[in-house]
C-alpha cells in the first residue's frame, strides 16, 4: 500500500523553528497553486497508473489557513484520479486558531478520517514567543469540536527554559482532550531561522535537558496510555498513523506541491521548494523535480534498516530474509558484536531498545 | 694538482632572523640579474612548496645558478642557495653553508639583530664563509638604520658602515648587494684536472630522472656518460645529465671546479645517495671524502600511524621520500597496542615534525595520527646499565630504573627589556635555570637561560611570542643531559592505557599536565553510547579524572514529508565522520586528539 502527500505551502505568519516550505505572503497565490496541484496529479497518475493507494496526508505549511473549498478539491481530485482503497486514511494538519465548524464539516464530508492539531506548547506566553497564531484556548475549542474524532497534537521538546512540569502541563491538556496520537518532537534549531541564534546564545536548553525531557515526556505518555510506536510518535493502541507507518517501512508515495518529496519504483524525488519555480514548470507542462535517485542494490538496504530501526516493531527476520536474501543475523554478525547490546532480538525481530531510540544514530550507522 | 681561482663564480647564500626579508631579497637579486622574466615571477620564487608561501618560511634550501655583469664590465655567475630561516632547521643551513663561500647576512632595520641572526652567523663563521651584512626594510617608518649598524658592529664585530641600506620590497639599493657580493665574497677554488669530488648537499626523487642530486663540485669535472660513485655506497652509476638551476634544472655540458649544479644518474633508489655524502669518479677516484658536516640529530620524536592500518606500506613509501631530501628526518617501524604498526620518527623540532605531518598528508594523501613528542632520555637502570629512551611506552618498569637524565639546551632570549619579567616567568615555569642578562643596546636584552628540552618542544615559543606581544626572539643549542626526577604519566580511556597518550614529564608538572590532557581530552573525544572515564595515572595511581558524559540525544528529527533523502544524506555524513576516528579498546578516538595534546597551555 501506498500513501499520498499534498503540500498546503500557506500559513498566516510564520513560526520561529520553521525551515519548512510555507509562505505567509504568498496567500494570492493559492486559487494557482491548487490549480498546478491538480494539474501534477493527472500527470503523475498517468505516469503510475497501476498503483494502489491506502493514505493521503495534507500538510504544510497551514493548510487549515486556506479557503475549505481548495481541501475538498484536491481530495476529490485524488479519488478521481488515483485507485484508492475502501478505507483510506486521510489527515489533515490543522492550526487550532483556524479552525472552524464550516471548515470541519466540509473536510469531513471531503473524507477526511483524521486530524493534527499543531498544539506544540500549552503555555500562552510561549506560544507567543514562537510566533505561533494560537492559545491555549484555541487548541481547546478545536479539541471539543473533533470529540470523538481520531487525531493527532503535536508537543514540542526543548523549548525556552522549559521545564518537566510545562511539558506536562502540554501533555496533559494533549490527553485529557481526547487526542488518540500524540507527535512529541525535539525542536531542531535550523540554521536561517529566527531561533537559531537563541540556540547560538545558548537561550534553548542543551542536549543533556532535552533528553532528561524527553525522557519525562515518554514515561509520562506512557502513564496516559500512549505508546511510543516510533522515536517521536505515540498512539493509542490501534491509533498509529498508516501514513507515517508507509514510511518508515520503506512504502512509495507520491508527494505534491512545493518541496514535495516521492518515493516510486525505487527513485526518490523532490519538488522545488520555490512557489514560483513550481508554478511555472507545472503551467508549462513539466514536473518540478528539482532532485532525482535512483536507489539501488545496498543503499535499499540501508535505507530499509535506518528507518525501520526508528520504530518500536523494528525490523523483521522474515521480511529482511525475502527482501535481501540472507538472514539478518547472519549479514550483520560483525555489527550486532558491537551493537547487539543496545538492540532487543526476539520473537523473529531486531530492534533497538527504547531507551536508545534516542540516540539511534550512532547504531544506525553502523548497518549503513 | 693546482688549485685555480674561479673568478668570475660567486657562491653564496642569504641568513638572516625568520621574517627579515630574505626570501623578498633573494626574489630581488634573481629579477636584476635578468633570470627570470618579472612577469614569470611569482612572489618569493624560491619558496617553492605550497606549505612554504602559505606560511611565509623557509624550509627547504633552492639553489639558483644567475649570471651578472658587474660594474667592472666582466661577467659573473652567481649560485645562490637559499636557507631557512627557524631554528629547527639550523641544519638545514649548515648544508647550504657548506656549499658556499659566502654568505649575505640580513638584519632587519627595525628590529636589529634576533637570536637566529646570531646563531645563523656563528654557523657561518664556523664554516670560514665571508659575511656580507646587508641592512633591509629602511622604507619602514620604525627603520633605524644607523643603530642596526653600530649593533651590526658592536654584537657581531662585523663592518655595519659599509653594510648596503637596502628594502628588499621596494628594489632599493638592491644593486649595491650585487656589487658587493662581486668585491667582497671569495671567489671558489678548485682544480677541474683533480680526481672528481662532489659534495651532496641536498637531493630529491623526480619520477622521470630518478634521484636528482644537489651538488658543489669541490674538485674535478663531472659530464653525462661518466661513472660515478659515492663513498656510502659500493653501486655505480652512469650520469644521465648534469644541469645548474635557472631555477628550474637547465642541463650543462659539464660541471666543473667551484661550480654547483645537479647530477641525474639513474639512481632509482632513495637510499644510495644520503646528503652529505661525497660522489667520485669510478675511472678516476678522490683518495679521501670531503668533510661533509654535523649530521644532524634529531631532538624530539613522535610515533606516526596511519589512520587506515592497512596504509602502513604507503607510510613508508611517503617516509622514504621526504627522507631523500630531507636527512634529518629519522624513523623506524614501531608498534603500538593502541595504534598498530607505525614508525617512530625523529625530528629537529616541533615546526619540523609539523611540516613533515603536513607534507606526508598533502602530498601522500596519507590520513595519519601522530602521537604526543617526545625527547630521548638517558634512564640508568639499577643493574648498573644505560638505555637511551625515547618512546614513554619502551621506558622500564619504575623498579627497574636507578635514575634518569634529560637533554638540556641553552636559550639565549632577545627581548626589549619591558617583558624581562614576564620572560623570566615563563622560563621559571618551564624549570629553567637563569644564566645570565646583558643589554645589547639600551632597546634590547639578552637573557641566558638553561631549560629542559621537553619543556621547550610543547609550548614554549608560543607563550614567549603572547607574553612579549610576539617582540621577543629565542634560539638554543643542545648543552647535554642531567639528572631529572621524571615520571611516566600514562593516560587511560574507559580504564584501559592508551600508550600512545603517555608521556615522560617532570614529577612536579605531572599534575597539572594530566589534568590539563584530561580536559583536553574530555573536549575533542565525542560522546559515545556509554560514560568514558579519563583517568590520569602515575605507576597505577590515579592523579586526576575527567568523565566524557554517555551520549544522550543522536536522532533524526520528524521524518517530515517523507524526505528520507536529505535524512540519510545526514546519517551518510555522521558515518564517514566515523572513519575518520580510531578506535581504542571501546572508545571512538578522533586523530586530533592525540595532537591536541601538544597545543595545551600548562597554566
Amino acid at each position: 500500500m501506498s500513501g499520498i502527500y499534498v503540500h498546503v505551502p500557506f500559513c498566516k505568519s510564520k513560526c520561529t523553528y520553521c525551515d519548512f516550505a510555507s509562505y505567509p505572503r504568498e496567500t494570492g497565490k493559492a486559487e494557482l497553486y491548487f490549480a498546478c496541484l491538480y494539474k501534477e496529479m493527472k500527470a503523475r497518475a498517468n505516469q503510475y497508473r497501476k498503483k494502489k493507494f491506502d493514505t493521503v496526508y495534507i500538510g504544510g505549511g497551514t493548510p487549515s489557513f486556506v479557503d475549505e473549498k481548495f481541501i475538498v478539491g484536491a481530495i476529490r481530485q485524488i479519488k478521481d484520479k488515483f485507485d484508492l482503497s475502501a478505507e483510506p486514511e486521510i489527515t489533515i494538519e490543522i492550526n487550532p486558531g483556524t479552525l472552524t465548524e464550516e471548515k470541519l464539516s466540509a473536510y469531513k464530508a471531503a473524507g477526511v478520517n483524521r486530524f493534527s492539531l499543531g498544539l506544540q506548547s500549552a503555555d500562552d506566553r510561549m506560544l507567543e514567543r514562537l510566533n505561533r497564531i494560537h492559545t491555549l484556548e484555541d487548541y481547546l475549542s478545536a479539541a471539543e469540536m473533533l470529540k470523538g474524532e481520531n487525531f493527532n497534537a503535536d508537543a514540542l521538546v526543548g523549548l525556552f527554559d522549559q521545564t518537566e512540569k510545562d511539558l506536562e502541563k502540554t501533555l496533559s491538556v494533549i490527553a485529557d482532550s481526547g487526542a488518540s496520537h500524540v507527535s512529541m518532537y525535539a525542536l531542531k534549531p535550523e540554521e536561517g531561522t529566527p531561533i537559531f541564534s537563541s540556540y547560538l546564545n545558548g537561550d534553548l536548553p542543551d542536549e543533556d535537558a532535552v533528553a532528561d525531557l524527553y525522557e519525562f515526556g515518554v514515561k509520562y505518555l506512557k502513564s496516559r496510555g500512549f505508546d511510543r510506536y516510533e522515536v517521536s510518535n505515540f498512539a493509542k493502541k490501534g491509533c498509529e498513523s498508516r501514513h507515517n507507518l508507509n514510511y518508515w517501512r520503506r512504502g512509495e508515495y507520491l508527494g505534491f506541491g512545493v518541496a514535495a518529496s516521492s518515493h516510486a519504483d525505487n527513485r526518490r524525488f523532490t519538488n522545488t521548494e520555490i512557489i514560483d519555480e513550481y508554478i511555472k514548470c507545472i503551467l508549462s507542462g513539466h514536473f518540478a523535480e528539482i532532485s532525482s535517485e535512483e536507489i539501488t542494490g545496498d543503499e535499499i538496504r540501508s535505507e530499509y534498516l535506518m528507518l525501520a530501526l526508528r520504530t518500536e516493531a523494528g525490523v523483521d527476520h522474515e521480511e529482511f530474509r525475502r527482501l535481501f536474501g540472507k538472514p539478518f543475523e547472519a549479514t550483520f554478525k560483525e555489527v550486532l558484536k558491537s551493537q547487539g547490546k543496545y538492540m532487543d532480538i526476539s520473537g523473529g525481530r531486531a530492534r533497538i531498545k527504547p531507551e536508545y531510540l534516542f540516540v539511534q544514530n550512532s547504531i544506525i550507522i553502523s548497518f549503513m | 694538482m693546482a688549485k685555480t681561482k674561479k673568478e668570475n663564480i660567486r657562491n653564496f647564500c642569504i641568513i638572516a632572523h625568520i621574517d627579515h626579508g630574505k626570501s623578498t631579497l633573494a626574489d630581488r637579486i634573481i629579477e636584476m640579474t635578468g633570470q627570470v622574466a618579472e612577469r614569470d615571477m611569482e612572489n618569493q620564487l624560491l619558496d617553492s612548496m605550497d606549505l612554504e608561501r602559505e606560511r611565509g618560511i623557509t624550509i627547504k634550501l633552492t639553489p639558483v645558478r644567475m649570471s651578472y655583469k658587474a660594474k667592472d664590465g666582466k661577467e659573473y655567475i652567481f649560485n645562490l642557495i637559499d636557507t631557512p630561516g627557524h631554528v629547527d632547521f639550523t641544519y638545514e643551513v649548515s648544508r647550504s653553508l657548506a656549499a658556499c663561500e659566502g654568505a649575505i647576512l640580513i638584519v632587519d632595520a627595525s628590529q636589529g639583530i634576533e637570536a637566529q641572526t646570531l646563531a645563523n652567523t656563528y654557523l657561518a663563521l664556523d664554516n670560514n664563509l665571508e659575511i656580507m651584512p646587508v641592512i633591509n626594510k629602511i622604507d619602514l617608518v620604525s627603520a633605524r638604520p644607523d643603530e642596526v649598524a653600530k649593533e651590526i658592529e658592536e654584537v657581531i664585530g662585523l663592518d655595519g658602515a659599509n653594510a648596503p641600506r637596502i628594502s628588499a620590497k621596494e628594489g632599493i639599493n638592491i644593486d649595491r648587494v650585487l656589487e658587493q657580493i662581486v668585491e667582497l665574497i671569495p671567489p671558489p677554488e678548485g682544480d677541474d684536472d683533480a680526481p672528481l669530488k662532489a659534495l651532496i648537499f641536498d637531493s630529491y626523487y623526480d619520477n622521470y630522472k630518478g634521484v636528482i642530486c644537489f651538488v658543489r663540485i669541490v674538485d674535478g669535472t663531472v659530464r653525462a656518460g661518466v661513472k660515478i660513485k659515492t663513498f656510502n655506497s659500493s653501486k655505480v652509476f652512469d650520469v644521465v645529465e648534469v644541469g645548474t638551476f635557472d631555477p628550474h634544472l637547465k642541463p650543462k655540458a659539464s660541471l666543473s671546479a667551484g661550480e654547483v649544479g645537479y647530477i641525474a644518474a639513474s639512481i632509482k633508489s632513495i637510499q644510495d645517495t644520503t646528503v652529505g655524502d661525497t660522489i667520485t669518479s669510478v675511472d678516476n677516484p678522490a683518495a679521501e671524502p670531503l668533510p661533509g658536516y654535523k649530521k644532524a640529530l634529531p631532538v624530539v620524536f613522535s610515533g606516526v600511524y596511519p589512520l587506515d592500518g592497512s596504509k602502513f606500506n604507503d607510510l613508508k613509501d611517503a617516509l622514504l621520500k621526504l627522507k631523500l631530501n630531507d636527512a634529518a628526518l629519522t624513523f623506524e617501524p614501531d608498534n603500538s597496542a593502541a595504534l598498530g604498526f607505525g614508525f617512530r620518527c625523529g625530528f629537529l623540532g616541533l615546526l619540523h615534525m609539523e611540516i613533515i605531518q603536513q607534507r606526508i598528508e598533502r602530498e601522500f594523501d596519507l590520513d595519519i595520527i601522530t602521537t604526543a613528542p617526545s625527547v630521548s632520555y638517558k634512564v640508568y637502570k639499577t643493574d648498573g646499565s644505560m638505555v637511551v629512551v625515547n618512546n614513554p611506552s619502551h621506558l622500564p618498569p619504575a623498579t627497574d630504573i636507578d635514575y634518569m637524565e634529560e637533554p638540556i639546551v641553552k636559550a639565549s632570549i632577545y627581548s626589549p627589556p619591558d617583558f624581562v619579567g614576564p620572560i623570566m616567568d615563563l622560563c621559571q615555569e618551564k624549570r629553567g635555570v637563569f644564566l645570565d642578562m646583558s643589554y645589547i643596546d639600551s632597546g634590547r636584552v639578552r637573557l641566558l637561560y638553561k631549560l629542559p628540552l621537553n619543556e621547550i618542544i610543547y609550548d614554549f615559543f608560543d607563550g614567549l611570542k603572547s607574553r612579549t606581544k610576539g617582540y621577543a626572539s629565542f634560539d638554543y643549542e643542545l648543552d647535554g643531559y642531567e639528572k631529572s626526577d621524571l615520571v611516566k604519566l600514562d593516560m587511560m580511556l574507559n580504564g584501559d592505557v592508551c600508550d600512545a597518550l603517555s608521556i615522560i614529564v617532570h614529577r612536579e608538572k605531572a599534575y597539572a599536565r594530566g589534568r590539563a590532557i584530561g580536559e583536553k581530552l574530555k573536549d575533542v573525544i565525542p560522546r559515545q553510547m556509554f560514560e568514558i572515564p579519563i583517568q590520569a595515572c602515575i605507576g597505577g595511581k590515579v592523579i586526576a579524572r575527567e568523565t566524557v558524559k554517555a551520549l544522550r540525544k543522536d536522532v533524526l528529527a520528524k521524518c517530515y514529508g517523507g524526505d528520507i533523502t536529505r535524512k540519510k544524506k545526514l546519517l551518510e555524513k555522521q558515518k564517514e565522520g566515523k572513519k575518520k576516528m580510531r578506535r581504542l579498546g571501546t572508545v571512538e578516538v578522533p586523530s586530533e586528539a592525540f595532537t591536541s595534546i601538544l597545543k595545551i597551555d600548562s597554566e
